[in-house]
């Protein structure tokens, strides 16, 4: 006992000194690592911004209305994908989802004739029914979720292309639905209203429910979670389905933005939606999968891919530019998670507090999740 | 009972010395001499000595935290010893401070775990090969001819009926530990050099194939290979050892002639007289309508088990390793599916199908691997607590975080938790730290029965006596506990009894006066029959 005790003293004086002395640098090394894609995106808007050769064209209000609404689309799809990994599990599909439902509104609106609130429904159902069978192979069969998501993506470009055999659908497609994503609000296009409402519907979720605290919880160690009395498959599954809808969404705004459909559309969005993913969880909530840096991940790469555009680079730098900073993403949250488990208690304050805002899960575990469920 | 340990152990060690006035003159195969490690807080060993001789099977017994493993590793070079020890193999000799799995190479020692590292979908070939590297031709192309010839031989050699084509799924466990034997010493000459270390062989196999396993070991030792023969299950230890070196608590007891051993003998040595340290006494039962009655259980390795507990109780639940305890909890829990049998928890039939319903029932769960299967490490410790009813902080439609976070607070000072604050992520807690925040979860639920699976593993002495002074806070409130702790000098004194459990089966129970550290080693290591602590 005495021991003890003795151990208990020095645990609790030694952080105590030693916290007031780094106190000030530990500070602002966190508000750098949380900042530092805002920055970053800031810095880049100004770059382009002053730049003589792009800065007229960067700034008109044309351009910038246009990265914004047609952004919007990438940022829902990369909401969906947030959602899942939240608990450790790759959804790849949900560009797929937002591709087929893109058909769908397209279809059914313009040569079927539907109205609207049906089209709109009948994509957001076909939505959730994608997630629903996702959900089912992942959480109740225990497939892959990578795997098996990858599939479905792939299955669903194929399902458009089978539709609409390769060609555009415009035909009855009515001006009014087409004008709803064209128009502003304040200024601000419609479509990137949207993307925050829907944001702040996804923050409340994983954030301030407890849905959302279990989808963590499954993030950090689902067996634990399992053990806990949480009923993991029906968390791990509302969560495709969660996804699926957020695809949807994006199908319908989509159609709206572009007035038509094509069975390429989706393939667009995987991987702009995938990097932002990644570069989201290196701010914000560094280490862990969050909403607000998938926003701002999502018009970094905007950003920075329009004014390379208007810089006059080839065609071959959105791909390449999408591709480093995926890698880069990456490999900055995967190293932020695996120092912030390896920060000693001292710490310990300013990291969690961070963690208490909400409900998202480290990014090592998502790896480590996705290999396990792995037959 | 203390007394007669001690008396006991004094006759010994007269016989130790006539042992070694009769030890040959013949330098030992191996020596281990002024062994120490010391790991931050803690002495794993002090002073060890070891000497095994060619040609012999030298037995290394000792309780949990003893320091076998520790001794194991730093032969094995996975850990180096502190200043001034000193090993030898044959003519490799090194300082103890810089051993390393070169040397470990070099010399010839070899070490078989318990879960053999095995690839069971390959072929005995390949997994030969894969401790060997294949036979190729032009260091490209494997030529499976050739492979297949030599792991023919290396069969003969070992004496293994196996072919080596055949996938190792399609093989005994007793012929899978060959293999892994074979495996580790192929590329010893033969057998005049080098140490075979066998961690817990044997408990893994089926009581008929530990007499195949054993029969070959014999037949090894013979031939000159010396083998360090670490086990649990002291019958079959007394059974095939030549001489046994018993660890208490780091410190070498002495090495004894098998012969001159028996059980009793041989336990009194492991366990010694109690050592210092004091676990709370449980308060009296009073209540005698059970709480949980389990009828004839069989589920996973479980068959016809029957256990009862009442309010104010705790039963422990003894047993090696393998023998279903972790089972037994799991399956009250609602997490092992169960195949025939009941349940009556508070004289209704408990249906428990997840845990979900069994913690509506009131019942806690504190699992085995807390690493694995309770705690969420990049969580803060505040969110660890409130896991378990996340729900009560579900109000106006948002988490009641304020709430939760000053609730957690009270809870990690009733119970004990040492942290820079709740927000500390739960891995910068030590591990009985962590222990405490895990079962601050269940207790703040005020569960009725409380499951413990090895409570203090992994849990310094300190923690391990405040761990226990929270579970008997929850007893003297009227819970009912179910207690698993593999280390027998912690169950005794904190059980009112003990059931005993062997491969699935109840195959007894102690009660007091017999309910002590010793009686449960004995019942422990019967593989079958009643042992009614007679």
């Amino acid at each position: 006992m005495a021991t003890e005790i003795r151990a208990g003293k020095q645990g609790g004086e030694r952080p105590r000194a030693s916290l007031r002395e780094v106190n000030v640098g530990r500070v602002a090394l966190h508000g750098l690592e949380r900042g530092g894609l805002p920055i970053l995106l800031i810095i880049m808007f100004a770059f382009f911004a002053l730049d003589s050769k792009s800065g007229t064209a960067f700034t008109s209000s044309g351009n910038l209305r246009n990265i914004l609404g047609n952004q919007a689309v990438t940022g829902l799809v990369a909401l969906g994908m947030v959602v899942p990994l939240v608990s450790g599990y790759f959804d790849l599909s949900v560009a797929g989802t937002t591709g087929i439902t893109n058909v769908a509104v397209a279809a059914t609106i313009g040569p079927h004739q539907w109205p609207v609130i049906g089209t709109i429904a009948f994509a957001l159902a076909m939505g959730a029914l994608i997630g629903f069978i996702n959900g089912f192979l992942v959480a109740k069969m225990r497939l892959s979720g990578f795997v098996v998501t990858l599939g479905s993506y792939t299955l669903l470009g194929g399902l458009s292309l089978f539709y609409t055999k390769g060609s555009f659908i415009t035909e009855k497609i009515p001006a009014s639905f087409g004008q709803w994503g064209s128009a502003t609000l304040l200024g601000i296009p419609r479509p990137f209203w949207l993307l925050i409402i829907v944001g702040l519907v996804v923050w409340y979720t994983l954030a301030h429910t407890p849905f959302g605290r279990y989808l963590e919880s499954i993030g950090s160690n689902e067996e634990a979670a399992r053990l806990v009395g949480i009923n993991v498959t029906r968390m791990i599954w509302a969560s495709f389905v969660i996804s699926g809808v957020l695809g949807a969404i994006a199908g319908v705004l989509e159609t709206s933005r572009a007035g038509s459909a094509s069975a390429e559309t989706g393939a667009a969005f995987l991987f702009p939606a995938f990097t932002a993913v990644f570069l989201g969880a290196t701010t914000i909530r560094p280490g862990r999968y969050n909403v607000w840096g998938t926003l701002v991940g999502t018009y970094f790469v905007a950003i920075s891919v329009s004014g390379l555009t208007l810089l006059g680079a080839n065609i071959w730098v959105s791909p390449t530019f999408n591709g480093v900073a995926l890698i880069v993403a990456v490999a900055l949250s995967t190293l932020i998670a695996r120092a912030r488990e390896r920060r000693s208690a001292l710490a310990a304050p300013n990291v969690a507090r961070q963690s208490g805002n909400g409900g998202q899960a480290s990014l090592q575990q998502a790896g480590s999740n996705a290999s396990a469920s792995d037959p | 009972m203390q007394a007669g340990s001690l008396g006991r152990l004094e006759d010994l060690q007269i016989s130790e010395q006539t042992v070694s006035g009769n030890a040959v003159a013949e330098r030992p195969r191996v020596e281990v001499r002024n062994l120490s490690k010391t790991f931050p807080g803690m002495r794993a060993l002090s002073d060890v000595d070891l000497d095994i001789r060619a040609g012999e099977i030298h037995a290394l017994v000792g309780g949990n935290g003893s320091g076998k493993s520790t001794l194991i590793k730093i032969l094995t070079g996975v850990y180096q010893g502190d200043e001034g020890g000193v090993l030898r193999t044959g003519d490799h000799e090194i300082a103890a401070e810089d051993s390393s799995p070169e040397f470990a190479r070099s010399a010839g020692i070899h070490v078989v775990h318990q879960d053999l590292g095995v690839f069971i979908d390959m072929s005995v070939a390949e997994n030969i090969a894969l401790g060997h590297g294949y036979e190729t031709a032009m260091g490209i192309q494997v030529r499976w001819a050739s492979q297949r010839q030599r792991t023919r031989r290396l069969l003969e050699r070992f004496d293994i009926e196996a072919e080596p084509g055949t996938p190792l799924r399609a093989l005994s466990q007793a012929v899978r530990t060959q293999v892994a034997i074979a495996r580790a010493l192929q590329d010893q000459e033969d057998d005049s050099e080098g140490l075979l270390i066998l961690d817990e062989p044997t408990s893994s196999l089926p009581a008929h194939e530990v007499e195949l396993l054993v029969s070959t070991l014999r037949r090894y030792a013979t031939r000159g290979q010396a083998i360090l023969y670490v086990s649990h299950h002291l019958e079959e230890v007394l059974d095939l050892a030549d001489r046994i070196t018993v660890l208490r608590d780091g410190h070498t007891v002495g090495t004894f002639e098998a012969a001159a051993l028996d059980e009793d003998a041989l336990i009194g040595l492991i366990v010694g007289r109690q050592i210092d340290r004091v676990f709370p006494a449980m308060p009296a039962t009073t209540a005698t309508t059970p709480l949980l009655e389990v009828h004839n259980l069989c589920a996973g390795p479980l068959e016809d088990v029957s256990v009862s507990v009442t309010p104010g109780e705790v039963v422990g639940i003894g047993g090696l390793l393998g023998s279903g305890r972790t089972e037994l909890l799991r399956a009250v829990f609602g997490d092992l599916p169960v195949r025939s049998g009941e349940m009556i928890f508070d004289g209704k039939r408990l249906k428990a199908e997840s845990p979900a319903e069994a913690m509506k029932a009131g019942i806690a769960y504190v699992p085995e691997n807390r690493a694995v299967d309770a705690a969420f490490h990049d969580l803060p410790v505040f969110a660890n607590i409130s896991m378990a009813n996340v729900r009560d902080y579900w109000t106006l439609g948002r988490i009641a975080y304020r709430r939760m976070r000053s609730d957690a607070k009270l809870s990690m000072a009733e119970f004990l938790v040492k942290a820079s604050s709740g927000e500390a992520m739960l891995s910068t807690l030590s591990g009985g730290n962590q222990q405490k925040v895990i079962l601050a979860r269940w207790l703040r639920r005020k569960p009725r029965l409380l499951l413990l699976d090895e409570p203090t593993q992994g849990v310094d002495v300190g923690a391990r006596a405040e761990i226990y002074q929270l579970v008997r806070n929850a007893v003297s409130e009227g819970a009912a506990v179910l207690l698993v702790a593999s280390d027998f000098e912690e169950l005794a004194p904190i059980a009112d009894r003990v059931v005993m459990l062997s491969e699935g089966r109840v195959t007894g129970e102690v009660r007091p006066p017999d309910l002590t550290a010793e009686r449960l080693m004995v019942a422990a290591n019967h593989r079958t029959g009643a042992t009614n602590g007679h």
